[in-house]
């Protein structure tokens, strides 16, 4: 009834509000360079040397694609805890219907991808119209593929013909760079310019930013969210192709560990260049981050449990840091 | 003036006495000095027009605002209610419209909130507090058992779980904020005769209502507040024009009937919109390059009529026509697509994401108007810079770049930055609901200048405002009450008085 006014902007600087934005805006830039420099002092012979870096890379790519993809999602303020089943599924459904179906490779490599965006279309579904929470809604359909994982199966994992031209998907070169190094930048780039440079991604961004303003400004909030749960999945679904070439054989769980990886990525992300939010690059330079650790650690030779240790760490530092980054970013120092 | 008359004048000691209250929210005084007195078992009346000071008034005494001069003595000590919980503590209870009750917990648990009593065992001891409850609920006479969640009950039943809630913490005062406007007559009765009952055992109850008829025939005594002044202290069933003239500070004439006026074909028209609860009955028509003000009573259900013209919810009654042809919106797209164009309330949380830029917020309803190709949709942003560096220019919105966050825009420019975005898109109608809120007052005129000028573009504008004053510059006014469009004012009618007016006699003769 009254007219109040403004709320008066909270003005006061927190105490060491500097340290704090300088952490949240390169954080994950000085975690990187730190493991790269420790590293290279550690083993100046095997660690710097362009043949492992390039070998970072090409260990990284697959994790880059399903990582990439989950960004939309947190950008659109969803998540997805679905993706690593859904790279798993992808893995064995293109490898099932080349060895059970004996589709041609590129159809079967389609055909996985577009399964990938059905899922993707379910969780977008389910979370927009039935309004399920996306964490439980994705845990729900992960859990669902899990099962038609291995009635496809049959429970056992499906093993192509060695040197097969699908195993090239993995250790082919193009330029003496492996190709899916290559796929992996054009996926980056493309998932870039459409979140920076299209209506949809500028709409996810809207969405996620603040829902009812974008739905008030007629953005169709649940439409946008479909599109970023769709590419999601099929980027979930690229990773899970690309897995199975390089292993060979569509293996029921072969997926399932990126999902931890590719969140860590994500969160370390955001504590990249800009404050708190997700965006692309930085789910790049998040990706290194935890690559070039485990590279390191098993250069180092450290036993196998050290890996989960560090992923998980890495985990909860990366969130704490983009939570500190959003707290006490510039932006947010400037008072809303 | 009339003198305080207290019914029974044993209880000497007031249970709340407000001492020269005053409050400013930077330039705007919302209360200025104000005196006020409760006491035990009455039922005291606190009426007013929009801004007038109630909500402040009542913020001040739950804590939640702090007043900057002052006082006030609970039970004649003078103290200082720190926040919520204290004036908790403090046995002041609040009722506010919107009742702060949770859906899912039944009326037993919504009245334990808060107030768990714990057993030896540090649990939550349900049989005592079902007692206590049950001996409220008998003590109010519910209708209903305390074990049916809220969900189930009835607006009136809840405001009775409300009271139940306030008489738990063994309120001295219990405050309640327009009880019956969702209500139907018989329920109100109802309400009253729970009030009634509290005041019966010494409880003090202050009563803030729009609906002048109630509070005459239901309040011992009643304060007028207008423009954050105690405008009148009245006794017991005040005279309705004494009433009305304290509020108003103008005389009390008869309603004129609503007459449309004709001037020709309507570009949008709602016809019997009806939403439950907030819209019961509302007709309008607004047309090309005319201003047109919706004034209203807060709560008269005006932001919830433009959301139905905007597609945010759609009516369960009644149509709205868009160049006399019936349309329906799945949703703001839509609305948008048509070419209506909504302004919302809250700018900060509805009109405006605050990170983004200005040029951003600028696009976002248009971005498929700055993609260089349809097929590859990619956004020219140095065309959305351009046409937002000219808009900027157009609209005179101070910021140092369109590339500036609109965060750190003053609140007039960033209204006018909500504004800029629709007008990219050429509407044929713009709604406005309180475009002015939260702006200083010499932004506020550029803000009018702009309004009137998107009007002579032809543009049908429909401007919902809680501050009368500003609705005069508009060429008709429509009076909202209750969710009904009950009253048109045209011309040289158009005053502030004439509006208030308009909106208390016929809040009185539903």
């Amino acid at each position: 009834m009254t007219q109040a006014g403004e709320p008066v902007a909270k003005a006061q600087e927190p105490r060491g509000g500097l340290i704090w934005s300088i952490l949240g805006q390169y954080g994950t830039l000085i975690v990187l360079g730190g493991l790269f420099v420790t590293f290279s002092v550690a083993e100046p012979k095997a660690f710097p040397t362009s043949q492992n870096l390039l070998n970072v890379l090409n260990q990284v790519a697959l994790q880059a694609i399903i990582a990439g993809g989950v960004t939309l999602v947190l950008v659109a303020n969803e998540f997805d805890l679905s993706i690593g089943y859904q790279a798993s599924f992808a893995g064995v459904i293109a490898t099932g219907l080349i060895a059970f179906s004996g589709l041609p490779i590129p159809v079967a490599v389609c055909v996985a991808i577009l399964v990938g965006a059905v899922i993707g279309l379910c969780n977008g579904l389910i979370v927009t119209k039935l309004g399920v929470n996306a964490l439980i809604a994705t845990l729900g359909t992960g859990t669902v593929v899990v099962g038609i994982n291995y009635a496809y199966s049959q429970g056992q994992p499906i093993i192509l013909p060695l040197n097969t031209e699908f195993t090239q998907l993995s250790l082919a070169r193009l330029l003496g760079v492996p190709i899916a190094v290559w796929i992996m930048a054009f996926v980056l780039v493309a998932l870039w310019a459409l979140l920076n440079h299209t209506p949809l991604g500028q709409n996810m961004q809207a969405v996620g930013g603040n829902r009812e303003a974008a739905g008030l400004a007629g953005v169709r909030v649940h439409r946008t969210i479909i599109y970023a749960f769709v590419i999601t999945g099929m980027c979930a679904a690229l990773t899970g192709v690309l897995l199975a070439a390089r292993l060979g054989s569509g293996q029921i769980t072969g997926g399932d560990g990126y999902l931890l990886n590719a969140f860590a990525a994500v969160f370390l992300g955001s504590a990249a260049l800009r404050d708190g939010e997700f965006h692309i690059l930085g789910t790049f330079i998040g990706v290194l981050t935890v690559g070039v650790g485990l590279n390191g650690i098993s250069i180092m030779g450290a036993p196998i449990f050290i890996n989960f240790v560090f992923s998980g760490a890495l985990l909860i530092g990366a969130v704490a840091l983009s939570t500190l980054a959003r707290r006490y970013g510039p932006r947010a120092r400037r008072g809303y | 003036m009339a003198s305080a008359v207290l019914s029974e004048s044993q209880s000497s000691v007031y249970v709340v006495e407000v001492v020269g209250l005053s409050k400013a929210f930077g330039a705007i005084e919302a209360l200025r000095g104000v005196d006020l007195t409760i006491a035990a078992g009455e039922v005291h009346g606190l009426v007013g027009a929009n801004g007038a000071g109630k909500s402040t008034l009542v913020n001040c005494l739950a804590g939640v605002v702090q007043p900057d001069a002052g006082e006030i003595r609970l039970n004649g000590t003078p103290c200082r209610i720190r926040d919520a919980r204290d004036a908790t503590d403090r046995g002041l209870s609040f009722i506010h419209q919107e009742l702060s009750l949770i859906p899912k917990f039944t009326a037993l648990q919504n009245m334990a909130v808060g107030q768990w009593r714990r057993n030896r065992f540090g649990l939550v001891d349900w049989p005592a507090l079902r007692q206590r409850a049950n001996e409220i609920a008998q003590r109010l006479g519910f209708d209903f058992s305390a074990d049916e969640p809220i969900e189930k009950l009835s607006m009136a039943q809840r405001w009775f779980v409300s009271i139940g809630r306030a008489l738990m913490t063994d309120a001295q005062l219990v405050a309640m904020d327009e009880p019956t406007a969702a209500l139907s007559s018989q329920d109100a009765e109802r309400v009253f005769g729970v009030a009634r009952e509290l005041t019966g055992h010494g409880v003090a109850v202050l009563y803030i209502s729009h609906r002048l008829e109630e509070v005459r025939s239901f309040c011992d005594r009643v304060t007028v507040l207008r423009d954050g002044a105690v405008a009148a202290a009245l006794g017991r069933s005040p005279d309705l024009t004494a009433l009305f003239r304290a509020i108003t500070g103008a005389e009390m004439s008869a309603p004129t009937p609503h007459e449309r006026t004709q001037q020709g074909e309507a570009l949008l028209e709602g016809k019997r919109l009806r939403r439950y609860p907030a819209v019961r009955d509302a007709s309008l028509e607004i047309h090309r390059g005319e201003v047109v003000g919706l004034a209203g009573l807060v709560g008269a259900g005006r932001t919830e009529l433009a959301r139905l013209l905007f597609g945010v919810e759609r009516p369960d009654a009644g149509q709205i026509l868009l160049d006399g042809a019936p349309v329906s919106f799945r949703g703001p797209h839509d609305a948008i697509k048509a070419g209506i164009a909504l302004v919302p309330e809250e700018r900060r949380s509805q009109g405006l994401l605050m990170k983004q830029s200005v040029a951003w917020n600028i696009g976002l309803p248009s971005w498929d108007q700055f993609v260089y190709d349809r097929a590859i949709p990619l956004i020219n942003r140095r065309e959305l810079r351009e046409v937002a560096r000219s808009i900027v220019q157009k609209l005179h919105i101070v910021a140092p770049s369109v590339d500036q966050s609109v965060s750190a825009l003053s609140g007039g420019n960033q209204q006018k930055v909500v504004i800029a975005k629709w007008l990219v898109r050429r509407p044929r109608v713009l709604i406005l609901d309180e475009p002015t809120r939260g702006v200083d007052v010499g932004a506020r005129a550029g803000i009018y200048a702009l309004i009137r000028s998107i009007a002579q573009d032809g543009v049908a504008v429909l401007l919902i405002c809680s501050d009368f004053e500003e609705l005069t510059m508009c060429d008709r006014v429509l009076i909202m009450v209750e969710g009904a469009v009950v009253g048109e004012l045209v011309g040289a009618d158009i005053s502030e008085e004439r509006m208030l007016q308009l909106c208390y006699a016929s809040e009185n003769a539903s």
